[in-house]
């Protein structure tokens, strides 16, 4: 039941954010090379699949805050979270539903826009390659989910019913640019999830082998702040 | 489970910083009993029901329900599996349904009656499909005590469950509480509406600034407490009638009003010795005993 409900309250924003950016992301990949129609150089539209994935990059961050835009501390704002914690289960198992369901809804928000623009592509015999959408996905979702964690964990700190997601984008612009430095940028999950540190500038294609490692780290510091967030609810008291 | 017990707290207190809101309370509240939690608003009654239902931490001391630790963690889950509560603001889910709703918390209890709940929404006339958000506060609370009254809990927490509900939505919802508790579950509720407490409490819990200042069954306070009203042709001094069993004494003109919890005969020996011109003895309401507790010094 759980899930019903975390369902219920993120389904709106979800599937709003989830037809933008399939909508745009479709586009922009259809249009995107419009002026060099007669050409298409290679080089040239996987540059714009590249500039599709910078949209969908801010366009995923801006979702995903507004997904994790929840939870006790939001509740108590709003006055329901007396009702959520007097049922009979563990805080622990409320923030896991709420975190499992905000990653699908997330991975959904990567995986389908990307899919949209490789059919799209692929509808229109514009040129096209499976590992490199895959390529894109591991850097989006790599790096993104730090800021999925850190939305979760500002939600878990910061009440009122607005401030947190306000917050939580501040804080993804505050560490883009805080980080955006060329001695800093290799620890910049932003930069990461763009893809402009692995890109040929020759020929506009991700240069592999695909950075796992750094992924690793990424997804091992969201799972630390997810845990962190978790027992900062455990602790709290409404 | 503590014998005949549904609720026992053991010097309970919780503070916040330097202001203590709940100041070690030693709580007992009897199975199949309806008790009533009074006090002014700040008083300490919505603390001291969080503290019970884990939504607070004790600064100290600890409490059982239906024979579990409040403060264990999975005792907690337990407690709140075997009871139903409503809460002081009634706010539930706005981007559910009722529907949604009654949906969503059926799945957690295995004691949900599924008629009695069609029940309580005919009566209640709560539409299904409306969002949650669009309920008035009278529709809102409504939906909170359904919830709650369409399971069969050991026992229900209910705070201030009349707030929002109009004359025939309070009649209802006396009428379930003494229902249930004839049928053996166990009520324990924070009200502000005294006249309703008197009709249906068996018990009076009442709490000022923190501190737990009467707990008795409601059958002794009326045995035991009196209003005696005196007439002096000289008025004596307060303090000559402020002897065992009396609360509180106020004197105007050549009158003089008792209020005494006890030792009634007590008081009227010393006005015949005052040479009292009248003695009238009432019996006295909650209201006034309530008024009398929770008086600032």
């Amino acid at each position: 039941m759980l899930w019903y409900k975390a369902w219920l309250e993120t389904r709106s924003r979800f599937l709003i954010s989830l037809v933008g950016m399939v909508a745009l992301c479709s586009v922009f990949v259809l249009h995107g090379d419009r002026d060099a129609i007669y050409e298409v150089p290679a080089d040239y539209y996987n540059y714009v699949l590249f500039a599709g994935h910078q949209i969908l990059v801010m366009m995923w961050a801006l979702a995903v805050t507004l997904i994790m835009m929840g939870g006790l501390l939001r509740e108590k704002a709003t006055g329901s979270s007396a009702f959520t914690l007097a049922l009979p289960v563990s805080r622990t198992r409320l923030m896991v539903v709420r975190i499992c369901m905000g990653l699908a809804q997330a991975a959904v928000l990567a995986i389908v826009p990307w899919a949209a623009m490789f059919t799209v592509g692929s509808i229109f015999g514009k040129t096209h390659s499976l590992s490199q959408a895959a390529y894109y996905l591991v850097l989006l979702l790599g790096g993104g989910l730090v800021f999925f964690a850190m939305a979760v964990l500002i939600s878990s700190l910061i009440s009122g019913e607005y401030t947190a997601p306000v917050v939580s984008f501040g804080a993804v612009v505050v560490t883009a640019v805080a980080l955006s430095s060329a001695a800093l940028r290799r620890y910049n999950p932003w930069a990461f999830m763009t893809g402009s540190e692995y890109l040929s500038k020759r020929t506009n294609v991700l240069l592999l082998p695909i950075p796992w490692l750094q992924a690793a780290i990424y997804i091992f510091l969201a799972g630390l702040l997810l845990a962190l967030s978790i027992k900062i609810i455990q602790q709290r008291e409404f | 489970m503590t014998q005949g017990l549904a609720i026992q707290t053991n010097r309970l207190a919780k503070s916040y910083g330097t202001v203590q809101a709940v100041k070690e309370i030693n709580l007992s509240v009897r199975l199949h009993n309806i008790t009533a939690f009074l006090g002014l608003n700040g008083a300490g009654k919505s603390t001291t029901i969080k503290m019970l239902l884990g939504m607070m931490r004790p600064s100290s001391g600890d409490g059982t329900i239906l024979g579990q630790q409040i403060s264990d963690p999975m005792e907690s889950i337990r407690i709140r599996s075997q009871i139903a509560y409503v809460s002081e603001n009634k706010q539930l889910y706005n981007f559910m349904t009722v529907e949604q709703m009654i949906r969503f918390t059926s799945g957690f209890y295995p004691d949900w009656c599924p008629n009695e709940a069609q029940k309580l929404l005919r009566q209640y006339r709560l539409p299904l499909d409306r969002k949650v958000k669009s309920l008035s506060k009278g529709m809102r609370t409504k939906l909170g005590l359904l919830l709650a009254f369409a399971r069969r809990p050991e026992l229900l927490i209910l705070d201030e469950p009349s707030e929002g509900l109009d004359p025939v939505g309070i009649e209802e919802l006396l009428e379930i509480l003494v229902t249930r508790c004839s049928e053996g579950t166990t009520v324990f509720f924070s009200s502000h509406q005294i006249a309703e407490v008197e009709r249906v409490a068996d018990q009076i819990c009442v709490l000022h600034a923190g501190r737990l200042v009467l707990d008795s069954s409601l059958d002794d306070l009326r045995q035991s407490y009196r209003q005696i009203d005196l007439v002096f042709p000289s008025i004596p001094a307060e303090h000559d009638f402020r002897i065992t069993g009396v609360e509180d004494v106020r004197t105007r003109g050549h009158q003089m009003r008792v209020l005494a919890s006890g030792n009634t005969e007590g008081v009227v020996a010393r006005a015949h010795d005052f040479q009292a011109t009248s003695i009238d003895v009432t019996p006295v309401g909650l209201r006034e005993i309530f008024l009398e507790k929770v008086k600032e010094n």
